[in-house]
């Protein structure tokens, strides 16, 4: 007799409730809601999907993982914040609802389909989370466990995408007799690869291909993966493992967290797992768990959040600062970090030669390399994803500033031999690479207010106008329009240093005025 | 009949406790006996107040009728049947909800009288079903006013009729209002909507349009489902099956002071906000629902009480103004030329009309009385 038992309690009460002010609305549905959980019954009501991603996420913290780390924080008023210790560390008492990263992350790489990698110690329940995410996705735990790929150093390709039949390989006489016995986690629609540090190069090539276009091929055959949410894990992702990660591999990873230490105040939770016997993932309570539809509307409403202007421009501004690099190349297209990169120029030849700017002022200066459009396009979608998991359907700054962190972690590398490592106070943010990344987000968008771009952004304006499209714009208004681009431009380059937000501007308003000329042009000729 | 075994499936309760349960149930307690008896351990260890002694009570008089009934109508049933009555019983008796201990008899009463009764029915999906009646019963007696008893009497009468538990516990949504949950009243109306137009009429107290019959003795006439939508839809005061009450007449006397049991520290006021009322006692408020079913207070959020209305500082002296049509006197009032004798002493303090109920305080009264306004208002 299958048994629900505590474990499987799944918060009744909303989980994230907003008080609002729209007159209550009485539904006899609640006649059957109250003390009593429906259990592994069949719910009598559908759930709405973000709460029943938050409930995914309050039973795992609650009931499997045990995370005390609440460092996702949220404010809605200010906070009470104490100073401990010789190091003057902060604790913060977040005023709003707040998360745990190693909890949230992994579950929004599950509702949006990404990819994230575990890292942390051995045994700190890394890849137990990603079995957690196995089974919200709706497969049995033994299945689970069986897809999951174990990386080592004599992992092959056949070994991960499947083998030729090897009766085929003998009596084919052309390559298309061949049949492939696939690997059955290739058509799972969550995929979980342990310690992908372990797996040798060549196979590493072959994982990309499936993490990066979704399919696998062997022997000229290819098999089409369902999109899928994936789940990696490394115990030491800076070279610790057998092998070194391929960069393209690496840059397919939307997301990393971090296990964090097991709180010593947990040990009662632990003897009650030993004593019943119980296994989380193998009590996760159907409430939680995810149908294939489900999970396919759940992405759509995700996408269907919005990213007003106001936090968009923070964002284009954050990104604006990291990619120039003003030695990097004579002509300005050309003035970028990645320019340098495919040079082979040694970094510290390049910082040595960039002077005349406020390196300690310049945000870019604290990078090495600027930011790809997939991850723009990543950091888009899990603001989005926590956005929609707060119960909101318009991302807020503050949900683009908690992910952010976590979707760049891997992707921005710091360049800490920059001046902003060496001032007072800021050595921890060497090894604090989540901290850093949130305080240069903290210090963009100060750059922003400064900047006053929410209210006087000239380009944005032009930008807008040549957006509602050039039909009917006449010769005289073309003119015009041009000639402000000139003047914006002479105002911008007049006496002032470049910077990275200055550059694109500068792109962008060439870009235009490539726009408006060609306009002209082609008015000529009419 | 129960073995010895039976001593030892609620571990670790005194002998002298030990009860009988049927052959079927104790077979099935048997067979699984380690791991019910591991169950009740590890729940009780989350829920202290799990008593060995009542969780035995619970089983012999709740559960064990349900599963005798179930091994009668749906033997293939009965060891789903058990495992639920035996694993929701724990949170039932471990909360409070049910069992000797519990905090109100009416969700033992509605177990017993229904498991039983509907018995084929909620072997479908015996834990659901378990849930659904427990939650319900708890929140009809957690309502003050509510009919817990006339609800569990209905639903058990109507289980027969049900083409199965989904339809079952449609028929109980709607007689939860029948039975005095008023709030429910607009989304009841849409469940019983779904029901068969027969099964919709007798869930509200109605006879179907073919049964009228002489000497109705002036009762309502019987009434096909669509002309009784729509005359509840129109007038929240009408009673199925009831003379047809027209015209302007006090219909309850709602709330009472705190200290015999009511909601109210002060005389309240009240005000309306679109068709709903809001009542106020100092710094509480309460959305008020009422139709001819009952009354139910719901205590509005600080974001309700704050609404522009109320920060308004005319506005109580808004509510205090009779509506249009309504002429005030000292111990009746006028509505539109007819006259109503008021059943509180003292002055109005607030009054306020919807389309169809005009609701009044006094100041030396801590209910406030609801007056039908009458179709022809």
């Amino acid at each position: 007799v299958p048994f629900s038992d505590l474990f499987k309690r799944v918060s009744a009460p909303p989980t994230n409730p907003h008080v609002e002010a729209a007159p209550p609305v009485f539904d006899v549905a609640d006649l059957y809601r109250g003390p009593i959980a429906a259990g592994d019954s069949p719910a009598t009501g559908e759930v709405a999907l973000d709460e029943k991603l938050r409930q995914a996420y309050f039973w795992i913290v609650n009931t499997a993982i045990l995370s005390t780390h609440y460092d996702i924080e949220y404010n809605d008023a200010p906070p009470q914040q104490f100073t401990i210790g010789d190091s003057k560390s902060r604790l913060t008492l977040p005023t709003a609802q707040s998360y745990s990263s190693f909890v949230l992350l992994p579950l929004l790489t599950f509702a949006t389909r990404r990819k994230c990698l575990f890292i942390g110690g051995p045994g700190r329940g890394k890849t137990a989370s990603a079995v957690l995410m196995g089974v919200l996705g709706g497969y049995p735990v033994r299945e689970v466990r069986r897809a999951m790929q174990h990386g080592h150093p004599q992992m092959t390709i056949a070994d991960l995408l499947g083998n030729p039949l090897p009766a085929d390989l003998v009596a084919a006489q052309r390559m298309e007799d061949i049949r492939i016995a696939w690997r059955p986690w290739l058509g799972m629609r969550v995929k979980i690869v342990d310690e992908y540090n372990r797996i040798p190069t060549r196979t590493q090539s072959a994982l990309l291909t499936v993490m990066g276009d979704n399919y696998a091929e062997v022997l000229g055959h290819l098999y089409e993966c369902p999109e899928s949410a994936w789940f990696l894990t490394a115990n030491d992702d800076v070279g610790g493992g057998t092998y070194q990660v391929i960069e393209a591999l690496r840059d397919r990873i939307d997301v990393v967290v971090q296990a964090l230490a097991f709180n010593s105040r947990s040990f009662s939770e632990l003897l009650v797992r030993i004593e019943e016997n119980v296994r989380p993932e193998e009590v996760v309570p159907r409430e939680v768990v995810f149908s294939a539809p489900e999970l396919d509307r759940l992405q759509e409403e995700i996408r269907a959040v919005e990213m007003g202007a106001p936090v968009r421009r923070r964002l284009e501004h954050f990104a604006s600062h990291l990619e120039l690099c003003e030695v990097a190349a004579e002509q300005l297209e050309y003035k970028t970090k990645d320019t340098a990169r495919l040079a082979g120029v040694e970094w510290h030849t390049l910082a040595a030669r960039d002077s005349g700017r406020d390196r300690l002022k310049d945000l870019g200066c604290q990078t090495r390399n600027g930011l790809s459009v997939r991850a723009l396009m990543t950091l888009i979608h899990y603001a989005k994803a926590i956005a929609y998991f707060r119960g909101n359907r318009r991302v807020e700054l503050d949900d683009l500033r908690q992910v952010l962190p976590f979707v760049l972690h891997e992707k921005l590398v710091a360049d800490v031999e920059a001046p902003f490592f060496a001032a007072a106070g800021n050595e921890v943010y060497r090894s604090d690479r989540i901290g850093w990344l949130r305080k240069l987000f903290d210090h963009s968008c100060a750059d922003y207010d400064r900047l006053d771009l929410d209210r006087d952004d000239p380009v944005a304006a032009l930008m807008a106008e040549l957006d509602s499209g050039l039909g009917g714009v006449s010769e005289q208004q073309a003119r015009a329009r041009l000639l402000r681009i000139e003047r914006l431009i002479g105002e911008r380059v007049k006496g002032r240093k470049l910077y990275g937000h200055l550059y694109d501007d500068l792109l962008q308003l060439k870009a235009m005025h490539q726009r408006y000329s060609s306009y002209l042009r082609w008015l000529a000729t009419q | 009949m129960a073995s010895g075994d039976q001593a030892a499936v609620v571990a670790p309760a005194p002998p002298a406790a030990a009860a009988m349960v049927s052959e079927p149930f104790a077979a099935v307690l048997r067979a699984g006996r380690a791991d019910f008896n591991a169950r009740f351990a590890h729940v009780r260890r989350q829920l202290p107040d799990l008593d060995g002694d009542a969780f035995r009570s619970y089983l012999v008089a709740t559960a064990d009728p349900w599963v005798q009934a179930t091994a009668a109508a749906r033997p293939d049933r009965v060891a789903a049947v058990a495992a639920a009555a035996f694993e929701v019983g724990l949170a039932l008796v471990g909360r409070g909800v049910a069992g000797p201990a519990a905090r109100q008899r009416a969700v033992d009463e509605a177990l017993r009288r229904l498991l039983p009764a509907a018995a084929a029915l909620a072997a479908e999906d015996p834990w659901r079903a378990l849930a659904a009646i427990a939650n319900g019963a708890h929140q009809l007696a957690a309502t003050p006013g509510a009919r817990a008893a006339d609800w569990s009497a209905a639903l058990a009468a109507l289980a027969p009729r049900a083409g199965g538990l989904d339809e079952w516990l449609r028929i109980g949504q709607v007689l939860a209002w029948r039975s005095g949950l008023a709030h429910y009243r607009e989304s009841a109306l849409r469940v019983a909507d779904a029901l068969p137009p027969a099964l919709a009429l007798a869930a509200l107290g109605a006879r179907p349009a073919g049964a009228a019959s002489e000497g109705d003795g002036g009762g309502a006439a019987a009434a096909s489902w669509a002309q009784l939508r729509a005359r509840l839809a129109r007038d929240p005061w009408h009673v199925p099956d009831e003379p047809v009450a027209t015209g302007i007449r006090v219909v309850h006397r709602a709330g009472a002071f705190r200290g015999f049991g009511g909601l109210f520290l002060r005389p309240p006021t009240v005000e309306a906000r679109g068709d709903q009322l809001l009542v106020r006692s100092g710094d509480e408020g309460w959305l008020l629902t009422a139709d001819a079913f009952g009354v139910t207070f719901h205590r509005a959020n600080p974001v309700e009480l704050l609404t522009p209305d109320t920060v308004d500082p005319s506005s109580s002296a808004a509510a205090r103004k009779p509506p249009p049509g309504l002429a005030l006197g000292d111990t009746a009032l006028t509505w539109h030329g007819r006259r109503l004798e008021l059943p509180a002493a003292g002055a109005v303090t607030s009054v306020v009309a919807t389309a169809t109920t005009l609701a009044l305080t006094t100041a030396l009264s801590h209910a406030v009385i609801l007056v039908a306004l009458g179709e022809d208002a």
